[in-house]
């Protein structure tokens, strides 16, 4: 199987890690996921708060650069802008028009975008994955957090089912992790208001790390950059207003996956984890 | 909330421009507030969802425009997904920021756009966001230059923080799309 891979600029930055580990993934299970050449910003929220036509016209661009292929892409705030493009663009013959214009290529929104996490569960299939898994992730207890943007709007996405996605707790289960049900699962984290309005952010991320620790999880797994900044580096922010102590690692799903599959934790971007996950890989005899 | 509503205010085009600029169908809502009992932010807001969607049935322009709201909603898409009418206040919501900004309504609350502006600059500028140019403009802009600079040495030990920018060819070529984006003005396609 093969597609182009839209990385986002968090990849590319603050969430190196989310990288590293992915392509550490699809290595390990032979898929082909070269970058989209000269891929640009996808406009992310400011785009969308700003200017609707601008929010379709820089997705459109990378998904003409992309022509033929499948997009597989790993950054929940890309997924979204980039299916709500396909989604207008498809639908409405106005919007192709006036995205044409502005992009200056005309592209009818058929370009095929996938989360890696689809891909993983629904195109490459568990039973591959059970197959490659050489360390299952015996005794780690998890909870799959999945955030706003992958599954909602269903119309949109058509990821999961909205309110109780399972994709991520199949595959982490595939791994050999126990996943713990989590009904905090599809919550708001505060996304990214950490820069402008930092309060909220720690609001609604302490909400989702005091219910993960409630149910009993060792860590929070997560699909989002975003989401797994706000809830790593704010996290002991947080502890401190709620006057308590979380002690939750918060990791990519592609690092826990990555671990399974045999890959070297020093490939796998986990000296970027703010809190450290070493203590508890020490407790679940998953050293080394 | 108590409304005070004026008749020529819903007498006006507010709302079906709104309607038009956003594909959402307001005038379909029935107030049954699902929107707002999942918001995120319905806690902390000076106008809730529901409320949003009544006073913009109602044109009232100036109290949506200027209402601290339409920059602490996360997009989190709850509020669409939920919706027994499928409208959607997410997209209400944006509209209502294009307008607020077109109309200089914005509440005085908010450094968002700012952040947006600067955003949507250095992705043109670069074709990819260069985070530390961004956070020091905005923070400058700001005066906030304090916050969350005690992460800064971690965040660079993490490699969390890239020291330069990428810069992606076809920058003249950004720099004209955002020009025939502008000339659009801000209309929804």
């Amino acid at each position: 199987m093969s597609y182009l891979f839209y990385p986002g600029c968090s990849l590319h930055g603050t969430a190196w890690d989310f990288n590293e580990s992915t392509r550490q993934v699809i290595k390990a299970l032979d898929l082909q996921m070269p970058e989209i050449k000269d891929w640009i910003c996808c406009g992310a929220t400011p785009a969308h708060q700003t200017d609707p036509l601008l929010s379709l016209a820089l997705p459109a661009k990378n998904l003409v650069a992309a022509k033929d292929s499948t997009v597989a892409v790993c950054c929940a705030a890309c997924y979204s802008r980039l299916k709500t493009a396909n989604h207008h663009i498809a639908n409405e013959p106005e919007t192709r028009k006036q995205v044409a214009d502005v992009v200056g290529t005309d592209y009818d929104g058929r370009t095929e975008v996938r989360h890696l996490l689809e891909i993983l569960v629904k195109e490459v299939g568990l039973a591959k994955i059970s197959a490659a898994v050489k360390n299952p992730l015996l005794g780690l207890k998890v909870v799959c957090y999945y955030g706003c943007l992958l599954a909602r709007p269903p119309q949109v996405t058509n990821f999961d089912d909205p309110e109780n996605p399972m994709l991520m707790d199949r595959l982490l289960r595939a791994a050999g992790a126990e996943v713990i049900d989590f009904p905090l699962k599809t919550e708001c984290c505060g996304a990214g208001y950490g820069i402008t309005d930092v309060k909220l952010v720690k609001r609604l991320s302490g909400q989702i790390l005091a219910m993960a620790k409630e149910t009993g999880a060792d860590c929070v797994v997560t699909a989002c950059p975003l989401c797994q900044m706000n809830l790593d580096l704010r996290q002991s922010a947080i502890e401190k207003d709620n006057e308590t102590n979380y002690g939750l690692p918060v990791f990519f799903f592609t690092q826990l996956l990555g671990m399974a599959l045999g890959v070297s934790k020093s490939a796998l971007g986990l000296k970027a984890l703010v809190v450290s996950p070493n203590e508890l890989f020490a407790a679940r005899g998953m050293g080394a | 909330m108590t409304l005070q509503v004026k008749n020529a205010d819903i007498a006006g085009d507010f709302a079906t421009n709104v309607e038009q600029l956003s594909g959402s169908r307001l005038l379909s809502c029935l107030q049954c507030k699902k929107c707002s009992a999942g918001c995120p932010v319905a806690g902390r807001a000076d106008i809730k969802a529901h409320e949003l969607v009544r006073l913009t049935q109602l044109g009232q322009a100036d109290e949506v425009l200027s209402s601290r709201m339409i920059w602490e909603c996360t997009s989190c898409q709850t509020c669409a997904t939920r919706c027994p009418q499928q409208v959607s206040v997410a997209a209400l919501v944006d509209t209502l920021r294009v307008l607020s900004r077109q109309q200089q309504k914005t509440s005085e609350q908010t450094t968002l756009p700012v952040f947006n502006d600067f955003f949507l600059k250095s992705a043109l500028k670069h074709g990819r966001v260069y985070e530390v140019g961004l956070m020091a403009a905005y923070k400058l802009r700001t005066l906030r230059l304090t916050e969350d600079m005690e992460k800064l040495p971690m965040m660079l030990t993490k490699r969390k923080l890239r020291l330069f920018p990428t810069n992606v060819p076809g920058a003249a070529e950004r720099k004209r799309l955002w020009k025939r984006v502008q000339a659009a003005g801000g209309k929804r396609p």
